[in-house]
């Protein structure tokens, strides 16, 4: 008889932690309602892209010595770099240079390399394409410059969420020229930098 | 007992004097409080759905529908449109009769529901004597239809979610009809309005909650078993069954059951506030507050004002309880079929009949308290 009432005890008991969790859980969810949304929204609102963003490769033909370590580091050998042997000049001649982004990891290893650093990594990352064949960029596609999301009219930038000011979380409405939290990086180069450094 | 306003009264009489007889001059009202809840209860389709997609959003820290209408306020409408301009499919071995019959048999007794849910001493289309045993009998239609739906679509996973739509209701049917039983048994009388009055004269206090706060619980959780809300929409459980029984619909099809799951949404909730928040009772007595004002509880301005109150509560209430289902939504976890019926079986029937039992003896030893 003590077992079985036991038992309801137990059981009684039980029902109530429930619903205490779940009374819990209604509370969570209603102290999440009071928050502001985090959207971007998209179109109209972007966010803009960190210092060290690597999105698509930048390409200056010039500079281009034709020396193929872009090829060489890349993961999977992806850049075509097209030349020419100039015999009176004893040069190459690059004749054409193309990077597919279709398959590019955008690991920016050819970045990293590139001996006269005519590679470089620009804030685009909006490369949706009706055919995976556009996304084959040749040199002139990669020289040009992207739209940056601060210039362009139609759309607020939004700062992310590590450069914002201290103890702020909404990038909505912030007054221009608030210093984001902490220490900028050529700040800290300046105080750890020595006299004599060149 | 404040007679409130009776529209159908003084419309009668005034059509009466202009020379109809008394029968032609009723029939000429009778369409008049129909139409007039049939379009305030798809009205409230668009309002539970903008409600359900603002604070899902809210509450994950979304904006949700933006730009159709203010606030998008009109996307219930423009996703409507959606669905009827939708090809109407029947899949190819399905049954058509039962696959067409089976989602108006889910909608129809959701809105034929509406009969009996009173706003006010007269605002209600028929005061019958058995309102809510109509309101119990009518739920239990709609399985059916389920059923129907999920059997004739020919498609596993709509048989899985019609079976368990059925076995769902009915095993939720049972707690929920005895904690109405309780009720009943308080207001000695299963119409609606007789038990909203019998809830009325001490304001918030009367109120049945504070009565049958067990009942309460379990008539709210049975009730979203009924509508197959979170945590229990395990017909339609999208994760595992597709979409349950809607899995084969298109078009208008599919967008019946849709009207048909918000419209009960909003009935459960209106039969919750009607059955334990004192339906269009104010939290303060009305007929108390007059006569604090000194106000004759007769006069005209006085009656407009309580019948526009009672209509504002009583949504009010209905809506504060859907937001409550919405918030659970986000909250709960689906639980499992076993689990379920668990619930309904091992725990909301046997709380249910000791509530019933319990609310007998109280009735019994303190009949003042318990409408003896």
């Amino acid at each position: 008889m003590l077992g079985f009432l036991k038992q309801i005890g137990d059981y009684a008991k039980d029902s109530f932690q429930a619903a205490k969790y779940i009374g819990q859980g209604l509370s969570v969810t209603f102290e999440h309602m009071g928050r502001r949304p985090v959207t971007v929204q998209y179109p109209y609102e972007k966010l803009i892209p960190s210092e060290r963003f690597r999105g698509r490769i930048h390409f200056e033909f010039d500079k281009c010595i034709a020396c193929e370590v872009c090829v060489r580091v890349c993961p999977i050998n992806l850049p075509v770099v097209d030349w020419d042997f100039d015999k009176a000049t004893k040069k190459k001649t690059l004749k054409h240079y193309s990077i597919d982004f279709g398959v590019c990891i955008f690991c920016g290893n050819c970045v990293e390399y590139c001996p006269t650093n005519c590679l470089s990594m620009t804030e685009e990352y909006e490369l949706a394409a009706y055919d995976r064949h556009e996304l084959n960029y040749d040199n002139v596609a990669l020289g040009r410059l992207p739209y940056k999301v601060t210039q362009d009219a139609m759309v607020t930038p939004l700062r992310e969420l590590a450069y914002l000011p201290k103890g702020v979380m909404d990038p909505h409405d912030l007054p221009a020229n608030t210093r984001r939290a902490g220490k900028l990086p050529q700040e800290i180069l300046e105080e750890t930098a020595t006299p004599g450094d060149p | 007992m404040n007679p409130g306003i009776d529209l159908q009264g003084s419309f009668i009489e005034i059509l009466t004097d202009l020379g109809l007889p008394q029968g032609a001059a009723q029939a000429l009202w009778l369409p008049f409080p129909m139409v007039l809840i049939l379009i305030g209860a798809t009205v409230s389709i668009f309002v539970t759905v903008w409600l359900e997609r603002k604070i899902s959003a809210a509450a994950q820290q979304r904006i949700g529908p933006e730009y159709v209408g203010p606030l998008g306020t009109l996307q219930a409408a423009a996703d409507g449109i959606k669905l009827l301009f939708k090809e109407d499919i029947t899949p190819a071995k399905a049954d058509p009769i039962l696959f067409t019959l089976g989602p108006a048999i889910v909608v129809i007794p959701v809105f034929l529901s509406y009969l009996i849910v009173p706003f006010g001493q007269h605002m209600v289309i028929t005061d019958i004597g058995i309102g809510i045993f109509l309101w119990i009998a009518l739920s239990s239609i709609a399985p059916i239809g389920l059923l129907m739906a999920g059997y004739s679509s020919n498609n596993k996973y709509s048989l899985l979610g019609g079976l368990r739509a059925a076995a769902q209701s009915i095993s939720y049917e049972i707690p929920m009809a005895l904690a109405v039983l309780a009720i009943v048994l308080m207001s000695n009388s299963l119409s609606t309005i007789d038990i909203v009055n019998q809830q009325s004269g001490y304001g918030i206090l009367g109120w049945n909650i504070w009565r049958q706060p067990a009942g309460f619980l379990i008539f709210w959780i049975a009730a979203l078993a009924e509508c197959e809300r979170l945590p229990f929409d395990l017909p339609e459980a999208e994760e595992e069954l597709v979409a349950g029984y809607q899995t084969e619909y298109t078009g208008m099809k599919f967008g019946l059951f849709y009207v048909g799951s918000y419209v009960n949404l909003v009935l459960s909730a209106l039969i919750v506030s009607i059955l334990y928040l004192g339906g269009w009772e104010f939290p303060v007595s009305v007929t108390w507050i007059a006569s604090l004002l000194r106000v004759s509880e007769d006069t005209a301005w006085l009656q407009v004002i309580t019948a526009a109150i009672g209509i504002m509560m009583t949504l009010f209430k209905a809506y504060a309880l859907v937001f409550t289902a919405i918030l659970l939504r986000w909250t709960v976890p689906r639980v499992r079929i076993d689990q379920l019926l668990d619930f309904g079986w091992k725990f909301l029937l046997p709380v249910s009949l000791v509530n019933l039992l319990l609310t007998a003896a109280l009735k019994l030893t303190f009949p003042v308290a318990f409408g003896g």
